[in-house]
């Protein structure tokens, strides 16, 4: 059984664990790994489809497998633990997905992600993911509720501007312009997109 | 190469969140490629996704065991060879053609089964989604024009090689271009050489004025 997941492990504690596995091959820090994340990971995947609690193991399961995968490939200067195992979920779910479309496709999470490489001076990234850290933490605490919603909707529960603007009676404009003031107010935005 | 158009913070983080279509991502990602502010962008995008997640009530009750899942791996790992899987960015592209597009134009442009649709317009259609919308490459001849047409849905257009003008300005390679049911336009290709671009569309294409008849056969490559 799963414990409860320790929310409150610091990050340091985490990247510690990873490092371990990555370099170490350490098999009780991949438990911890385990208990911290899968937990979260169902949580993810239940918030897209609620009730699906096979489906949620499921896709912690399989993110976890990557974990051990590709614990070598990660980079605590690019991206914090979290961030790192969302995108692996993220692409997880994806791919779930796609195999479940009602037209077959040959697009996978790997073409559209892989090949992405933030080309960033990297003396300056461990701060910056620091400073957007802040800003991120900050600007979801006072973040009003309309807004919150709306960003729960496209980034946990993976709906669509249209599916989202649908589910919220809102108007499509006022779905993406609220994305875009959340946005803003984080401070996420480069330049004037 | 300098980029005007990105995608905008919406579609941006849609990318991020993985709840755009996947040809509506495939776009994202061929303008992304070159783009490096919105690689920056996507980067911060992806630590909201990231912070989101963990602001979820932990879901207990899973039924997985840390002891299968270790000898699941352990299986994977005796039947494969292991490969360190580093993520590292593969081999860089030849040419205009964008990284994640390679599984679909493997040798170059002039290899692809490319059909006319009007005298200097060709396609090809080089995938479709999950949701049976179709990634197609399109070829304007040098001073060719697209013509007329409104969108019934959201019409997403990168610029692979060459460059276009229509009434709102001049798009160039890397160029990504969203249009929705209020715009109308006429694409012309410059007369230096060959625009090839990259449409997804999710909605047919919806030809105004006397083009309409002209470009019957548009109508008929699956749109109508
Ligand atoms: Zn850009």
């Amino acid at each position: 059984m799963v414990q409860l997941a320790q929310t409150k492990t610091p990050q340091e504690t985490l990247q510690q664990w990873l490092r371990a596995v990555a370099i170490e091959r350490d098999q009780n820090a991949f438990k911890k790994l385990f208990e911290h994340y899968v937990p979260l990971l169902r949580s993810y995947s239940l918030a897209r489809e609620p009730g699906s609690s096979l489906l949620a193991d499921e896709l912690a399961q399989e993110v976890m497998i990557k974990v051990w995968n590709k614990a070598a490939s990660y980079n605590a200067e690019k991206a914090n633990t979290n961030t790192w195992i969302f995108t692996l979920a993220r692409n997880s779910r994806i791919d779930h997905l796609r195999r479940n479309g009602r037209f077959a496709t040959n697009i996978d999470s790997s073409d559209l992600f892989d090949n992405i490489v933030d080309t960033s001076p990297s003396p300056f990234q461990a701060a910056q993911t620091h400073t957007v850290q802040k800003n991120i933490r900050e600007g979801l605490d006072q973040l009003p509720r309309e807004q919150a919603e709306v960003l729960s909707k496209v980034y946990l529960q993976g709906r669509s501007h249209q599916q989202a603007s649908d589910e919220l009676s809102l108007p499509l404009g006022t779905v993406k312009s609220r994305v875009r003031l959340a946005l803003k107010k984080m401070q996420l935005l480069m330049g004037d997109l | 190469m300098s980029i005007n158009q990105h995608p905008s913070s919406e579609w941006l983080s849609a990318y991020s969140a993985g709840s755009l279509s996947l040809s509506q991502s495939l776009c994202v990602a061929a303008h992304m490629e070159s783009c490096s502010v919105c690689q920056q962008t996507f980067a911060r995008l992806n630590q909201l996704g990231g912070e989101l997640m963990t602001e979820l009530s932990p879901a207990i009750g899973s039924t997985l065991n840390f002891e299968q899942l270790m000898d699941s791996i352990n299986q994977q790992e005796s039947m494969a060879v292991q490969t360190i899987d580093t993520d590292m960015p593969r081999a860089k592209p030849r040419g205009s053609i964008p990284l994640c597009l390679r599984k679909f134009i493997p040798v170059d442009y002039d290899h692809l089964q490319w059909s006319r649709i009007s005298p200097s317009i060709q396609s090809t259609q080089l995938c479709q989604d999950h949701g049976g919308s179709k990634v197609e490459l399109l070829r304007i001849k040098p001073g060719g024009s697209a013509p007329t047409h409104t969108h019934l849905g959201d019409e997403l257009t990168v610029i692979l090689e060459g460059s276009f003008s229509d009434e709102t300005g001049i798009y160039r390679a890397g160029d990504f271009l969203a249009c929705d049911g209020n715009n109308t336009h006429t694409p012309v290709a410059s007369k230096d050489r060959d625009c090839i671009c990259l449409v997804v569309s999710e909605a047919p294409l919806q030809f105004t004025g006397w083009f309409t008849r002209l470009f019957n056969p548009l109508l008929r490559r699956g749109y109508a």
